[in-house]
């Protein structure tokens, strides 16, 4: 898949969206260079090369986004050759080179939450006074995924949606709710594809 | 392409990661090969014959399996047909013939040359589904004779050379016949 994607959403089933624009010659391609690679052809390394790593970035943008997925993808296509003597000729390459790439953005994105909790500062953990540690932990929670949410977000939406959070709302009205619904609409769309639910 | 191109240097790494991807994966075979040899020593091979023979057995088998090719898929079926020549002079080893002088040639040696045999039909029957192919029948050759050696040597020169002829007396008319 050589374009653009569109917004992307961390937790989105990406292959079913990226695995059928890729065309059936291009597959069968692919699959024919893995095989080859899988019998220590190097030749086939270049074109395999370049047809497998627009698909990976792809896929890890859409699956993590930003430069997380740029990340992800580079491991995956690491990975991916890594592994090329395990190739077995009777499995689609393209899916294969998915699943791979698709369990490398779920460890990419684990290690960012175990960290974020580690980094996590004593004020920030402690929600609410007076609430109970199971409050403490929803609540929390929800932050965490709101914030990972946002991060999937347009600049301009996130700014908007900060702008409300903070308080501070510019002047031209009219304008900014036009903005702040649509953002809002965005975030919900977002979560709902994350979470399944409001 | 620039030097400092981000995709190159990916490219690179990429290309890094293979290389390495097939080494490890070739040097999943060494531990078979040490299996044998450790085999060979245990039933009273020479040491030091054990030992040479798995110098230049180790290094062939895992570097024709990380080369790859026609050459890289011989290594497996080789190994595999080399495992009977190998094991059949060790067992009757190990039952309690002596294998010495005349002895030798009663038992020791026919098992050498019946190990070479299967070995010789094993590598023909795949080198057929090969495509007959000269460098997947020399590997696989090279590592059957090496492993088969390794037990065969029981009899010394005699017995390597009766394996050897028991590969070709069978691999020979398996292969003649495929061409027809």
């Amino acid at each position: 898949m050589r374009g653009r994607l569109s917004v992307p959403v961390p937790g989105l089933s990406a292959e079913p969206e990226v695995a059928p624009r890729v065309q059936s010659g291009e597959r069968a391609e692919l699959r024919r260079l893995m095989e080859r690679l899988a019998d220590g052809d190097r030749s086939a390394f270049r074109p395999a090369f370049a047809l497998l790593w627009p698909q990976l970035r792809a896929f890890a943008t859409r699956l993590v986004g930003g430069p997380d997925g740029e990340d992800a993808a580079q491991a995956a296509l690491l990975r991916v050759f890594s592994r090329a003597s395990e190739y077995d000729p009777g499995r689609d390459a393209l899916s294969w080179a998915l699943g791979i790439a698709a369990w490398e953005c779920r460890t990419l994105r684990r290690k960012r939450e175990r960290r974020r909790e580690q980094t996590a500062g004593p004020l920030e953990r402690l929600v609410a006074p007076g609430a109970t540690p199971e409050e403490a932990v929803i609540e929390r929670d929800l932050r965490l995924a709101a914030e990972e949410i946002a991060g999937t977000l347009r600049p301009l939406d996130l700014e908007t949606l900060l702008a409300v959070a903070s308080g501070a709302r510019p002047a031209s009205g009219a304008t900014f709710r036009k903005r702040l619904e649509r953002a809002l609409a965005r975030f919900r769309l977002a979560w709902r594809a994350k979470h399944g639910k409001e | 392409m620039e030097r400092n191109d981000p995709t190159l240097t990916l490219e690179t790494r990429a290309r890094r990661s293979y290389e390495l991807g097939r080494l490890r994966h070739a040097l999943r075979l060494a531990p078979f090969v040490i299996v044998a040899a450790a085999a060979a020593v245990a039933c009273g091979r020479p040491l030091l014959l054990a030992a040479a023979l798995t110098c230049v057995l180790l290094p062939l088998c895992v570097g024709l399996s990380f080369t790859g090719g026609p050459a890289g898929r011989g290594v497996v079926p080789g190994l595999l047909a080399g495992a009977p020549a190998l094991a059949m002079p060790l067992l009757i080893a190990t039952v309690g013939h002596a294998c010495f002088g005349e002895a030798c040639l009663s038992l020791c040696l026919p098992a050498c040359v019946v190990g070479g045999g299967i070995a010789g039909a094993v590598i023909a029957k795949l080198a057929v589904r090969q495509a007959r192919d000269p460098r997947f029948l020399a590997a696989a050759l090279a590592v059957a004779a090496l492993t088969g050696a390794l037990g065969c040597t029981i009899s010394g020169a005699a017995g390597v050379l009766g394996m050897l002829a028991g590969v070709v007396a069978a691999g020979t008319p398996l292969l003649v016949a495929a061409r027809r």
